[in-house]
């Protein structure tokens, strides 16, 4: 009996795979005529699927006869998987990418569009994060920036005001100090991936490094011997060895775990995200938004004037690869279409590219964030190449537990700097 | 024979305490995915305050799981019969059959085990695509049998090794061809090693990730794993839904480990009886 | 096998030959003979070759073969140099990065850790085989964490080994801590490789149970009636029995450590803190991905199947010998 199973299990086998072989000889490259492939990592949550309706509308007006296909790929995998379809020379027609570095270190592999979303510069907002070498690839459709909110119901608790948060670091440590004999930590911070630290110099940039400074930092030309540079780390160190963090910061999940610890109320401040995550809506849910505040950094080299950092946060690009760079292209301006991204901003909480959108029914929160995008520069860290930024990372988590000084951190990081 | 039967009463202390430790994950889970997402960031260890099953559909109803499911049902069921297949044809031949150049052929297989997936990955996907495997099931499935081919074919040899040669040798004088003693006497003797190491591929392609996604760029042909793994999202924080995902992606194969199990251990049981 | 059964039709006539349980096997083979003889010397004389052959067919064309390309492609450049050969560039800068030399002594850490993560799983085989109380119910749980995926394992130990997660709050009961079990770059190696042994300690107790059924019963009820200890009959019974059984298993725990804790270290450290839990496996996957440096994750690659490969056939040739002197 074993053995007529056995082979009989074999036969079906053999057909199956025949069968499937042949079914799918016809089987199509991952991009054919009249088919747009679209790799991205959002397309699958519930909160896209406006979104992605009202951006399919949109691209059916004007390319009516082309098939658009959103294959959603896990975010761990993504830039692996994206990595073996451009080795192989087959992937997608358009992707999702991150701002700054990582679409930065793949343009080989995509077109420049300028010259097709020209209509759309104004509109937008947040080009450079997807910009090198003069060259536009991707089109934004969110911001992603880097504000301190805080929680007013924990400032009540420690006697401070909650309308004027500290505007000074000096203030900021004694407010910290008031709030740790109310019981509760200052910061919730999550440096478990080394992403921390990013937060943590975006944010306190502009009120660190002088004006000149930080745009010369921007523009490439980074001084890490400067004593302004070496202040952001000090001052990290600091909040450190004065415990103003939550506990085990290092061992933290800066995603979901260090942001769940603000929105439970055991920290009074967190480096939040404007976009995605850890920002103004999930704050909301648990804070209510009469609790819930953003701060401007408080000033740490006196003479600076803080400004919100940010950049592009999400944009799809155009691969090398596809057949008609042209509906490709019209394809990524449908993804940035206003109609599309207001639907992004109200269902999935982000800030969007289209600064047009109004959000004044969203809190004051979020309010005082777009207030200040007209303000705003770049992100100090989204400037770093990838690999200063893990090193970056790791050298944080030593600062923390004491094993290296500042001096040696922004001696590594320079000559990573300068290397890459 | 007393004192062996003292130390089994001793020995039941330390074994049930593992036995709980292995049994809680799996409750944890489902207190997770009980929990609503706004309850489980508040109070991250808690008990659930009511039985929700809300999570569990959700989940399934979210990313095609169930097409995903009959995907994964399909190629793991296949890649694993085509492993037991050719891992016992050659387990067989290379430990009871002599032959020139069978331990170069062993090494061979060996060395196989020792290639992590990512170094072959990109040549590996261009070879499939080269050969319009990629994006198809024969693809994945053929990715799967080569990935743990090697495993399997250890696994049978040292197993087969085992058996007393006498019991080929006796097969042989009666007139047996090889591919008889092969069916009627090496398949029937290798049934728990065959079950074990089946239960063992099962498992290994049932939760592999990235080689599906490698192979499979089309959205619905992705494989169960796959739809659990994208419930995490980039950032997203409904880890409830998550473990709601993780449990429907477990019970399958814990409910197929426990029947076959027994068999195993009547394997076990009939191999050790007759000696 | 229920498919045995929808199958009869599909099968050739002589099929009827495998047909019943009841005819004795002799009578059974001695019927078909003739025809199987006839059926051509060669291939009986070829058997061992085409009986390995598909699986030598798909090692070789789906592994061998991918690798040498695998090799080939690291003596090449990334980024700007793409394509262009770079002699053993990446290999240089492979050991001066000190992140991957971390990575390396990590493996020689796990290495160490091999015998104990071997003996687990063996002993708990041993005692079920045994037939302690309650075996029938430890069978079924022990494999409960190896249908989790690594990604759930490690959210889970996230969680348990959180700074204020349960077990430090069971500590401090005693008052003891608290410790920052993943967050100290001296404990945090200690802490994924045990979660690592826990997860799969279940798939290595199935191989062992299956090991156990070659086992000579009744040499183990000759040493029960010597009276020999549970020690005695382990080392002197056991063992020796089950030498293949062992050294599979102590090769292919090896290879799962070695391969298949990327899920846990990517979801409990990150690879840190401080770079301190790095592997060569997350190493390669950091660079493939994110550091988008393909040709050095396949140098990286290449010298983690050297280090598998040698140590892998060091540990056979090793555990070979030693049963051969028992």
């Amino acid at each position: 009996m074993r053995q007529r199973a056995i082979w009989s299990a074999v036969l079906v086998v053999g057909l199956a795979l025949a069968g499937c072989g042949s079914a799918s000889d016809s089987g199509k490259s991952t991009s054919s005529d009249g088919k747009l492939v679209v790799w991205d990592w959002k397309s699958g949550e519930p909160f896209a699927k406006s979104y992605l309706d009202k951006a399919k509308a949109d691209f059916k007006k004007k390319h009516a006869d082309v098939e658009v296909e959103f294959v959603a790929q896990p975010f761990d995998q993504y830039y692996t998987l994206l990595g073996a379809a451009i080795q192989s020379g087959k992937g997608p027609d358009v992707m999702l990418f991150n701002g700054g570095g990582q679409i930065r270190d793949r343009v080989d592999a995509l077109v420049p569009i300028d010259d097709y979303v020209a209509e759309d510069r104004q509109r937008l907002a947040g080009w450079e994060a997807f910009a090198k070498d003069g060259k536009t690839y991707a089109a934004p459709v969110t911001l992603q920036g880097y504000p301190i909110y805080y929680n007013k119901e924990i400032y009540r608790k420690a006697n401070l005001d909650p309308a004027s948060p500290a505007t000074t670091w000096d203030k900021f440590v004694a407010d910290c100090a008031a709030i740790a004999k109310a019981g509760s930590k200052c910061f919730a911070l999550g440096n478990k991936e080394g992403v921390g630290i990013q937060f943590w110099l975006s944010s306190l940039g502009s009120t660190t490094l002088t004006a000149a400074e930080y745009d010369a930092w921007i523009a490439g030309k980074r001084d890490w011997n400067s004593p302004n540079v070496k202040r952001i780390f000090q001052t990290w160190k600091e909040a450190g060895d004065r415990k103003m963090n939550s506990d085990g910061a290092n061992s933290t999940a800066m995603f979901n775990d260090s942001f769940a610890l603000f929105q439970s109320g055991k920290a009074a401040h967190v480096m939040g995200l404007m976009s995605d995550v850890g920002h103004w809506q999930d704050f909301n849910e648990f804070l209510t938004p009469e609790k819930l505040g953003v701060m401007k950094a408080p000033v740490v080299t006196a003479g600076t004037t803080p400004s919100l950092p940010y950049d592009g946060g999400i944009g799809y690009a155009v691969a090398k690869w596809t057949k008609d760079p042209k509906v490709a292209a019209d394809l990524v301006r449908s993804l940035s279409s206003a109609d599309a991204l207001k639907a992004f901003y109200a269902d999935a909480g982000a800030i969007a590219a289209d600064t047009t959108i109004d959000v004044s029914q969203a809190g004051p929160a979020v309010a005082t964030i777009v207030g200040e995008l007209k303000s705003g520069k770049p992100a100090l860290h989204v400037a770093l190449s990838s690999k200063t930024l893990d090193l970056m990372g790791r050298l944080s988590q030593q600062l923390l537990s004491g094993s290296i000084t500042v001096d040696e951190v922004v001696k590594q990081l320079a000559a990573s700097d300068q290397a890459g | 024979m007393s004192r062996l039967r003292l130390g089994r009463w001793l020995v039941a202390i330390p074994m049930s305490l593992l036995a709980l430790a292995t049994i809680y994950p799996l409750l944890f889970t489902a207190n997770v995915a009980m929990k609503t997402r706004r309850d489980y960031i508040l109070d991250r260890f808690g008990l659930t305050d009511a039985l929700r099953f809300e999570n569990i559909s959700t989940a399934w109803n979210s990313v095609g799981m169930g097409r995903y499911f009959i995907n994964s049902l399909f190629v793991v069921t296949v890649s694993v019969l085509l492993l037991l297949l050719f891992g016992s044809m050659a387990g067989f031949a290379l430990s009871q059959l002599r032959f020139r150049g069978s331990s170069a052929l062993f090494l061979g297989c060996l060395a196989g085990l020792f290639i992590p997936f990512q170094v072959i990955m990109v040549p590996l996907a261009r070879i499939m695509a080269d050969t319009a495997l990629i994006d198809t099931y024969p693809g994945l499935i053929l990715v799967y049998v080569a990935q743990f081919l090697p495993f399997t074919v250890f696994l049978m040899t040292s197993y087969y090794k085992g058996i007393p040669p006498e019991i080929v040798d006796a097969a042989r004088i009666d007139g047996s061809t090889v591919y008889g003693v092969y069916r009627r006497i090496m398949l029937p003797l290798g049934t728990p090693a065959l079950l074990s190491v089946g239960i063992l591929n099962a498992l290994f392609c049932w939760n592999d990730v990235l080689m599906a996604l490698v192979m499979m760029p089309s959205a619905d042909h992705r494989t169960l794993m796959i739809g659990v793994t994208s419930l995490r999202g980039q950032y997203s924080d409904n880890i409830p839904t998550f473990a709601s995902g993780v449990l429907i992606a477990a019970i399958p194969v814990l409910l197929v480990y426990l029947f076959l199990q027994r068999q195993i251990a009547d394997g076990v049981a009939a191999g050790s009886t007759k000696g | 096998m229920p498919m045995g059964n929808t199958q009869p039709s599909v099968r050739p006539a002589s099929a009827g030959r495998a047909g019943g349980a009841a005819v004795t096997p002799a009578a059974h083979r001695h019927g078909t003979r003739p025809r199987r003889t006839r059926g051509g010397l060669g291939a009986e004389r070829y058997a061992p070759y085409i009986l390995v052959l598909p699986a030598v067919l798909i090692i070789v064309l789906l592994r061998l073969y991918p690798l040498l390309l695998g090799v080939n492609f690291s003596f090449t450049g990334d980024g700007a140099q793409n394509g262009t050969a770079v002699g053993f560039g990446n290999y240089r800068e492979l050991f001066g990065d000190p992140l991957f030399r971390t990575a390396l002594s990590n493996v020689g850490l796990l290495v160490l850790l091999l015998p104990v993560a071997v003996a687990i799983p063996g002993l708990l085989a041993t005692f079920i085989y045994l037939r302690v109380p309650g075996h029938r119910f430890y069978r079924s749980v022990y494999f409960f964490p190896a249908v989790l995926s690594p990604v759930i394992v490690g959210a889970i130990f996230n969680l348990l080994l959180a700074f204020d997660g349960p077990l430090n709050a069971v500590l401090g009961s005693f008052g003891v801590g608290p410790v920052d079990w993943l967050g100290d770059p001296d404990i945090a190696m200690f802490m994924v490789a045990g979660v690592h042994i826990w997860a799969t300690f279940g798939m290595a107790l199935v191989v062992f149970l299956a090991g156990f059924a070659t086992l000579d019963a009744a040499l183990l009820d000759a040493a029960r009636v010597d009276g020999a200890t549970l020690r005695q009959v382990v080392w002197h019974v056991i063992i020796p029995a089950l030498s293949r059984t062992i050294q599979f298993v102590f090769v292919t725990t090896m290879i799962g450590m070695l391969t298949s804790m990327f899920g846990l270290l990517f979801v409990m450290t990150s690879g840190g803190p401080e770079g301190s839990t790095y592997l060569p496996e997350f190493y390669i996957w950091k660079q493939q991905g994110q550091m988008n440096r393909p040709a050095l994750a396949s140098a990286a690659s290449t010298i983690l199947f050297m280090i598998m490969l040698v140590v892998g056939l060091l540990q056979i040739k090793l555990l070979e010998r030693s049963g051969k002197e028992d």
